[in-house]
Order: C-alpha cells, then sequence, then structure tokens
C-alpha cells in the first residue's frame, strides 16, 4: 500500500505541470470573458432603445401609433418637417438603428381597414444580437397595433360576440402524460425544460472522458519518450498497481481539471441563456415537472453518477491500452483520436435525434458504445425505462473489465515494450 | 561458490528475428560479467530478459536458485537494472526521483534516508539536485540513475552499457564506482561494445554475436588462448 500510495503521488506530481495550468486557466478566462460579453450585450438588447419617427401623416391614429411606441420602451425621436430621403440620411449620421416612416394619409381609410403601407429603415451597424433584437420588438408591436385595430373594427362592426371569440373559436385545454402521470401543461415547454436541465450532463461527461483520457495516454507515452518505463517496470511492485496507478491519477487530475473547466462553462452558458430558475417560476413550470414526477431523486442522481463513473472507467481503460501504442507525446495526440470520435457519437445523437428511432444496426452500434448509456441514462430514468439503465450499467462494468484484463495482460508481457505503431512509416506511404 | 546468476540455453524471437540462439553464461558473487559484443548482437536484448522485462522463447533463467519466470516479483526487489538509454521523470527534481525510487526498495523511513545518501554521493551531483530533472545533460542523468541502480546495494546489478554517452572522466568515474561495489560483493552483469574498457573493468567475459557466444573466460585466459594483445584482437580472431 505505501508502494502504491508513493507510485500514485508521482503519478499525479507529473501530470499537474505548468502547462496544464496555464491552458486550464486560459479556458477559463476566456469562457468567462465571453460570458461577461454576452450578458452586457443582452443588457444593451434590454434597454430603451431609440427609434426615429417620420410621420407625415400627424392623424390620431398615427399618433395612437407613437405613443404605443413609447410604451413598449422605445425612445421615440420625432422627425419634423423633413422629407423621407432626408429622414435616412439623418438617422445614417445619428447612433440610432431603426426608422419609422407614416406616410401621409396613413389612417385615411381606417374605416374600410385600408391602411397605407409603413416603411421601417433598420441599420445594421453590427451583426450582433442587439441588431436583430431591435426589430423583433418592433414587430411584436406592429403586431399589437394590428391587433387593437383589428379588435376595434369587429366590436364596432360586430357587437354581439366578443373579437377574442370570432378570432378564436376554437380553443384546447393541455394535459401532458408520462408513464400513467397527467399534469395540465404544455409538452414543448416540459420538453424544452428537460432538455435544458440536462444538456450539461453530455456536455460535463466528454468534458471529463477526454481530459481524463488524454491524461493516461500522455502518461504512459510520456514513461516512454523520457525512457523511463522501462526502469519502472524492474521495480518491485506489481504491473497492475502501475496500471491501476495511472489511471487513478489521470481520473483524478481530469476529474479536477473537468470541474474547474465546468466552472468557466457555466459562466459563459449563463450569459446566453440567463437564469433556469426564473423560467421555472415564471411559467409555473415547477408544479407541472412535481406532478409529473419529473423531478430528480436522490436515486436517479446516484444511478446517474455510477453511470458516468463507468464511462470514465471505460475510457481510461481504454486510453491505457492505446497509450501503450503510443513511441512518444506527439503520436499519443493522434492515439486519443478514436476515444474522441467514440464519446462524440453519442454526444451528438442525443442531441440531434431520438435513439428509439434510429434503425436496429445504428441502434445497436450505438448502444455497443459504452458511453452512450450515460446519455441515455437521464432519459430512461425519468420515462422509467430501467432494464435500459440497468442493462447499460451492467455493459459498462463488462466492458470495463474485459478491458482492464488486456490492459494488465498487455502490461506484463514484453508486449508493453515491442507493441507499437509506426506513424512515421505510414506517413511515408500516404 | 555457487553462482548468483544462471542462464542456460537462452533464446529469444522477435517475430521471426532470432536474437538469441541459445546462450548460457553465470555470473558469481561479487565479480563483474561482461557480454560483449557489436551493436545488434544481442546483448540488451539477454539483460532485458534477465531484468524480468522481456521473456524467454526458451531457456532457463535461475536466480539463488529460483525460477526466473516463476517469481519474477521476488526477483526484482534483488535486482536494479539500468537501462541503455534511460531517463528520469523530467519534472521531478533529482532527489525526489531518488526518494521516489528509495521507497520501493526500503521498508523504514531510516533505509530510505541510508539509499538516497548513498546515491547522492554515487551521483555526485551536488546542489544541482534540487533542480528537476529536465535541466540535466546526459552524462548528468546517467550519472543519477547509476546512484538509482547502486543504492540499494542489490544481489546483482544489470548495467546495460554504463559509460555510454559519458565523457572520458565521466566514464573513468563510473568505472571506479562500479568495481568498488563489485568489491564490497555485489554482483554485476553488465554490456559494453567497447571492448578495451572491459578489459578493464570485468572478471569474467562472453563475446557474444548475431545472438551466439562465441566465447568466454578472464580476459587473460582470452588474450592467451588467441595469442592476442587485446580484447579487440581476440573478438577479430573469434569471429573466424
Ligand atoms: N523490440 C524489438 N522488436 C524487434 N526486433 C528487435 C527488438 N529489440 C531488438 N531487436 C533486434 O534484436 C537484435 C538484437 O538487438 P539488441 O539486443 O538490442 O542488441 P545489442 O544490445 O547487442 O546492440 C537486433 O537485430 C535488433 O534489431
Ligand atoms: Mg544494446
Amino acid at each position: 500500500m505505501k508502494k502504491f500510495l508513493n507510485l500514485l503521488a508521482k503519478e499525479i506530481k507529473e501530470l499537474i505541470t505548468l502547462q496544464l495550468f496555464i491552458s486550464l486557466l486560459f479556458t477559463i478566462f476566456l469562457f468567462y470573458f465571453i460570458g461577461q460579453m454576452a450578458k452586457s450585450e443582452m443588457k444593451r438588447a434590454m434597454r430603451t432603445q431609440k427609434i426615429a419617427v417620420l410621420d407625415m401623416d400627424a392623424s390620431t391614429l398615427s399618433q395612437q401609433l407613437t405613443d404605443s411606441l413609447n410604451m413598449a420602451r422605445f425612445q421615440v425621436e420625432k422627425l419634423r418637417g423633413k422629407s423621407k430621403e432626408e429622414a435616412v440620411e439623418w438617422t445614417k449620421a445619428s447612433d440610432i438603428n431603426l426608422l419609422l416612416v407614416i406616410p401621409p394619409g396613413f389612417g385615411e381609410s381606417l374605416s374600410t381597414l385600408e391602411l397605407k403601407e409603413m416603411e421601417t429603415y433598420s441599420f445594421l451597424r453590427s451583426f450582433s444580437i442587439v441588431g436583430s433584437r431591435t426589430s423583433v420588438i418592433l414587430g411584436s408591436v406592429i403586431s399589437a397595433l394590428n391587433n387593437y385595430i383589428s379588435d376595434d373594427f369587429l366590436k364596432k362592426k360586430i357587437p354581439d360576440f366578443s373579437p377574442e371569440k370570432l378570432k378564436k373559436p376554437v380553443r384546447s385545454k393541455d394535459f401532458v402524460i408520462i408513464k400513467g402521470r397527467m399534469a395540465e401543461g404544455s409538452a414543448s415547454s416540459i420538453a424544452g425544460f428537460i432538455s435544458n436541465q440536462s444538456l450539461f450532463i453530455p456536455i460535463i461527461l466528454m468534458m471529463i472522458i477526454i481530459y481524463s483520457s488524454q491524461m493516461v495516454i500522455s502518461a504512459i507515452a510520456m514513461e516512454k519518450q523520457n525512457k523511463t518505463l522501462e526502469t519502472l517496470l524492474t521495480v518491485p511492485i506489481s504491473r497492475t498497481s502501475i496500471v491501476t496507478t495511472k489511471m487513478l491519477a489521470s481520473a483524478v487530475v481530469g476529474l479536477i481539471s473537468a470541474v474547474i473547466y465546468m466552472f468557466g462553462f457555466s459562466y459563459y452558458m449563463s450569459g446566453f441563456m440567463g437564469d433556469v430558475r426564473q423560467q421555472v417560476a415564471s411559467e409555473g413550470l415547477g408544479r407541472v415537472i412535481q406532478e409529473l414526477g419529473l423531478a430528480p431523486t436522490a436515486n436517479s442522481y446516484l444511478i446517474l453518477g455510477i453511470s458516468l463513473f463507468l464511462a470514465i472507467l471505460c475510457a481510461l481503460a481504454m486510453a491505457t491500452i492505446l497509450g501503450v501504442l503510443a513511441e512518444d507525446y506527439r503520436s499519443a495526440q493522434s492515439l486519443i483520436m478514436p476515444v474522441i470520435f467514440l464519446v462524440m457519437i453519442p454526444y451528438f445523437l442525443s442531441f440531434f435525434s431520438d435513439i428509439k428511432n434510429l434503425s436496429l444496426p445504428v441502434k445497436l452500434f450505438v448502444w455497443a458504445i459504452p458511453f452512450s448509456h450515460p446519455f441515455l441514462t437521464t432519459q430512461n430514468l425519468l420515462l422509467e425505462n430501467y432494464t435500459a439503465v440497468f442493462g447499460g450499467i451492467v455493459y459498462m462494468l463488462v466492458f470495463f473489465i474485459f478491458l482492464i484484463a488486456i490492459a494488465a495482460r498487455i502490461f506484463s508481457t514484453d508486449r508493453v515494450l515491442t507493441m507499437k505503431l509506426r506513424f512515421r512509416r505510414k506517413k511515408l506511404l500516404l | 561458490m555457487d553462482a548468483v546468476l544462471e542462464v542456460e540455453g537462452l533464446k529469444k524471437n522477435y517475430g521471426s528475428l532470432e536474437a538469441l540462439k541459445g546462450i548460457s553464461f553465470q555470473v558469481k558473487p561479487g565479480e563483474i560479467f561482461a557480454l560483449i559484443g557489436p551493436n545488434g548482437a544481442g546483448k540488451t536484448t539477454a539483460l532485458r530478459i534477465v531484468a524480468t522485462l522481456l521473456s524467454a522463447s526458451d531457456g532457463k533463467v535461475t536466480f539463488l536458485g529460483h525460477d526466473l519466470k516463476k517469481e519474477p516479483e521476488k526477483f526484482r526487489e534483488k535486482i536494479s537494472y539500468l537501462p541503455e538509454e534511460a531517463g528520469a521523470y523530467r519534472n521531478l527534481k533529482g532527489i525526489d526521483y531518488l526518494r521516489f525510487m528509495a521507497r520501493f526498495y526500503a521498508d523504514s523511513d531510516e533505509k530510505t534516508r541510508e539509499f538516497v545518501d548513498r546515491a547522492k554521493s554515487i551521483a555526485d551531483l551536488g546542489t544541482r539536485l534540487n533542480e528537476k530533472a529536465g535541466t540535466y545533460s546526459k552524462g548528468m542523468v546517467r550519472k543519477l540513475l547509476l546512484g538509482r541502480a547502486l543504492m540499494t546495494r542489490p544481489h546483482l546489478a544489470i548495467l546495460d552499457e554504463p559509460t555510454s554517452g559519458l565523457d572520458v572522466i565521466n566514464a573513468l568515474e563510473v568505472r571506479e564506482i562500479i568495481k568498488k561495489f563489485a568489491a564490497e560483493g555485489i554482483s554485476v552483469l553488465l554490456s559494453s561494445h567497447n571492448m578495451l574498457e572491459i578489459e578493464f573493468l570485468s572478471d569474467r567475459v562472453a563475446l557474444i554475436d548475431k545472438g551466439v557466444i562465441l566465447d568466454s573466460g578472464t580476459s587473460s585466459e582470452l588474450k592467451e588462448k588467441y595469442r592476442a594483445g587485446n580484447l579487440e584482437e581476440v573478438f577479430r580472431s573469434a569471429l573466424r
């Protein structure tokens, strides 16, 4: 045990390098920076926007329109005594991004609902979110105005019916059912909430797997490159200890890196998404989620944790075997690709499609990848597909034991010294 | 006295290449035994098998009466191996490297200190030991590793080209150190392609070429047998 700890301490020391610190700090800084930028952009978009209005009509209706813009938190800049061309030139020279031109005689034919077209001019000064935001707000102002005018019109013409009923005679009350539990709510907002919630799991998993596999591959490759492996293999400690300390050290350092990384990433995401909790409160989603049994329980967290842990072990064992093939640090970097690839497949599949709807051969292929299972676990737990959840866990366990047996075998035979892929020779052939 | 190490009919194939074609030799207590021969003769392969790094295709290796194949872990406690091209962990200070290695052999902190002190005096690197091994020259690394290999006073020290890459002064020092430890009772199995250095260093030599031992004995025996002035001439005559 003492020897084991001695080895473990060295492995961790070897992995924590200045380079690792710098790259971690850099990523966090980058994410923080982008997140802050996004936040301030969002704030700017929410702030009062300036809009220039050239009212060539000056009727009651055009007056009402200008007032409603004021109410929609626009700061209205009224242009007087200018022609359309002059107004465009004037706005261009100012820092206002939107110009609204109300033509002469705009409200004249209100009684027949034949209004003249207004014109809007958007000045795209940058392609950030703020630019698109203004026109979205303007669009909703115009549609509110449309509602106001048409409701008014309907009330006058057909006083016996409310405009509401006239426009939407068919109404619905929406229920969602999940596995025998039912609640009133909209399916799309619940699905949206769940996918928002589970968005982080694949990202965390991917980060940890990639970081720690990279660690273990480099740890073995560095032993080869620095020519320390031969000495280590003649030291009185079991080969299994050598393999497990490398995996353990990589898992620890990989986990820490991933956590630090996630910290930066959450800054980044919060910049774009705002607070999820706010959304839940505002839409009364919390009650619906409770009623449907979608709120995560301690057990579901535990199962998810086990599933994630097994996936990490599988990745580490796989990386250990690949690390033996690496001749030096550089070739280790390319050997990590198969592992990353195997993680990417379920990652993207779980984003863009439902695995249940894939054809059988593709489904089997996805199931054969151990990393697919934790991606599916969240959904399967919510849908109470326990066979799939525990099947996945058993599969990963078997997969891991199999890989570890291979890794230990390689380390206890000649192959750890003689096995290698010859990249250089391959490159000459290409 | 019984041999510390006995090698009998050792064979090793790498795929279709026969690197060792059945070699036999013995290392006696406190003696320096050398395998000498040109590059590619099979010296490293033989030493790696004895050091438990490679498994033999055929033949038997016995160490203090134990079969190497059956009990490699027991064997590892009593030997130390200095690979032909070896390095130290670049991120570890020289002193930390020695401490790390010593802990595998020592059963107490006191013993660890004793081993590290011995290694320090062999490596003779002074205050540079407190710097990371990544900053060392090739010669400094070699001396650090030699210190590591001898600090535990192993029953058998297996040294693959111990003076390779060293300048004349350092090579001389290393040879003196090896001789001193052998005089204290440590058995040494080493390899070299430098036949003149071996003549000074070793008690007995085996001439190896293309995986076969051509002849073996003390250098004076061999010189007399082939009527040669030095081991290089002996080797040339033995090849015919
Ligand atoms: N891992 C290996 N794979 C294939 N051939 C090898 C390997 N190691 C050594 N050889 C070959 O075995 C022969 C003996 O090599 P080696 O024992 O290193 O010789 P020496 O140490 O005497 O220079 C050489 O022909 C060498 O090319
Ligand atoms: Mg050699």
